[in-house]
């Protein structure tokens, strides 16, 4: 019997477009939205809340 | 308890008074003990059981005893400072000092924040102040490689209390030196000090040609001349260059070494040293993930970041092969600078992210859905 797979959907805040999670995200997890390709930081887990990834910053030192 | 006697520490908390003891307490690469002393005192009366190691290694553990623990977390900063001594006082809630940026106030935090966090059973957790991080090779780090094998592991390094640190560039210094018996200097012949530049300018070429279509400091080779002499003792011309790569991910210290060898020619020496292999993760990694939502739980937006320098994330994190981000309060610009400050708002705040985070990690990998501790859910990963 095949296993059955729960998805969790939440709307990209930029398309609107839904993105399926097979497995629950990570609170803080970096997504791409497969439709506007912008990075998406799940910032709360339950229920599932997107918003647009701080861009990663280039810094010198240790 | 810590028998310091400094007016400004009288209301203090336990984590401020570790944080000065430890600033005030000199730890120049290869001269640890003292610094490595005050770390497991403090670390014992927080209730873990400590250790120093045989590369001096000053280590904290926690939660479950080695052979029952099933899942482990490393939390690995560093004792050691770069040289220059800087008064040590606390001024305005500032408190300056060598290694108050880089790396004691990340190990101080690490150390206070790991001892409030909650552990589920079967959850063990190290806070490790390693020797030698400054020094080529990492002997500290090293050392630890081949102790643990851990599941998740944070590195102690300054990114800002509200910054989480993805990635590293590596390393090489390379120093190519000329010889030639001394000759007139109208004569036709190439000086010692011509070589070594002829050496630097075809090095310099191909940096430039490498980077033609990459652009941002972490994606680029980067190429500085860090020290150079050219004397003479009226026998003898002797002249050395020593360059300095920083190497973005992908690109061998070893691949690098042998360009620039090949670039030499039959008049010079080139040795290479002090090769890292650049790290970098995901933002879909586990503790990255956690160190973002603890950002984000006492309500900041996380910065996340990658590093042109390289820490001990070089040397631990491709032997680990395990989820690793670096973290800790502090403006990495100050690091060896005259400068060298950290304000104790910040580091209380990065006290708290470091609980927070901790705690749940620790839940995580203790919950059946992480027998493999992958990254959950969908998504591409950034890099």
């Amino acid at each position: 019997m095949p296993e059955q797979i729960t998805t969790v959907q939440a709307a990209c805040p930029e398309c609107d477009a839904l993105i399926a999670f097979e497995r629950p995200p990570l609170n803080g997890q970096v997504v791409r939205c497969t439709d506007c390709s912008v990075e998406l930081e799940v910032t709360s887990i339950n229920p599932i809340r997107l918003e647009v990834a701080p861009e990663v910053e280039e810094d010198w030192g240790e | 308890m810590s028998d310091l006697h400094v007016p400004e520490l009288n209301d203090a908390s336990a984590g401020v008074r570790l944080l000065y003891e430890l600033v005030a307490t000199p730890s120049v690469s290869g001269d640890e003990r003292a610094c490595a002393e005050v770390f497991v005192r403090h670390a014992r009366e927080l209730g873990y059981e400590t250790e120093i190691d045989e590369a001096t290694n000053a280590v904290a553990h926690r939660g479950a005893p080695a052979h029952r623990a099933e899942r482990h977390i490393v939390l690995l900063g560093h004792v050691d400072t770069v040289p220059g001594e800087i008064p040590v006082r606390i001024a305005d809630g500032v408190l300056h000092g060598r290694g108050s940026v880089d790396a004691k106030g990340p190990l101080a935090a690490m150390l206070i924040g790991a001892s409030r966090a909650e552990l589920p059973d079967g959850v063990r957790v190290t806070v490790a102040g390693a020797a030698g991080e400054e020094t080529a090779g990492s002997p500290g780090a090293r050392h630890l490689v081949g102790r643990f094998r851990p599941d998740a592991c944070i590195i102690g390094e300054p990114s800002g209390w509200d910054g989480v640190t993805l990635g590293y560039k590596g390393r090489l210094v390379a120093r190519a030196t000329a010889r030639r018996a001394h000759g007139h200097s109208a004569g036709p012949e190439r000086s010692a000090g011509d070589e070594v530049v002829g050496w630097w300018e075809r090095v310099s070429e191909y940096v430039r040609a490498f980077n033609e279509k990459r652009s941002g400091a972490f994606e680029v080779l980067q190429a500085t001349i860090q020290d150079m002499q050219c004397a003479c003792d009226g026998l003898e011309q002797v002249a050395w260059i020593e360059g300095g790569f920083r190497l973005p991910v992908g690109v061998s210290p070893e691949g690098v070494a042998s360009t620039v060898r090949a670039l030499g020619s039959n008049q010079l020496q080139v040795d290479c040293s002090g090769a890292e292999v650049a790290h970098c993760t995901t933002r879909e990694d586990p503790v990255v993930c956690a160190l973002t939502g603890a950002i984000r739980s006492v309500g900041a937006r996380p910065r996340p970041k990658l590093k042109t320098g390289t820490a001990d994330f070089n040397v631990v994190g491709p032997a680990w092969g395990c989820p690793i981000a670096a973290y800790g309060p502090g403006d990495s610009s100050l690091d060896h600078t005259p400068n060298e400050r950290l304000s104790l708002d910040e580091f209380a705040r990065s006290v708290d992210v470091m609980r927070r985070c901790v705690t749940d990690l620790a839940e995580s990998l203790a919950a059946p859905a992480s027998a493999t501790f992958d990254a959950a859910g969908a998504g591409s990963r950034l890099r």
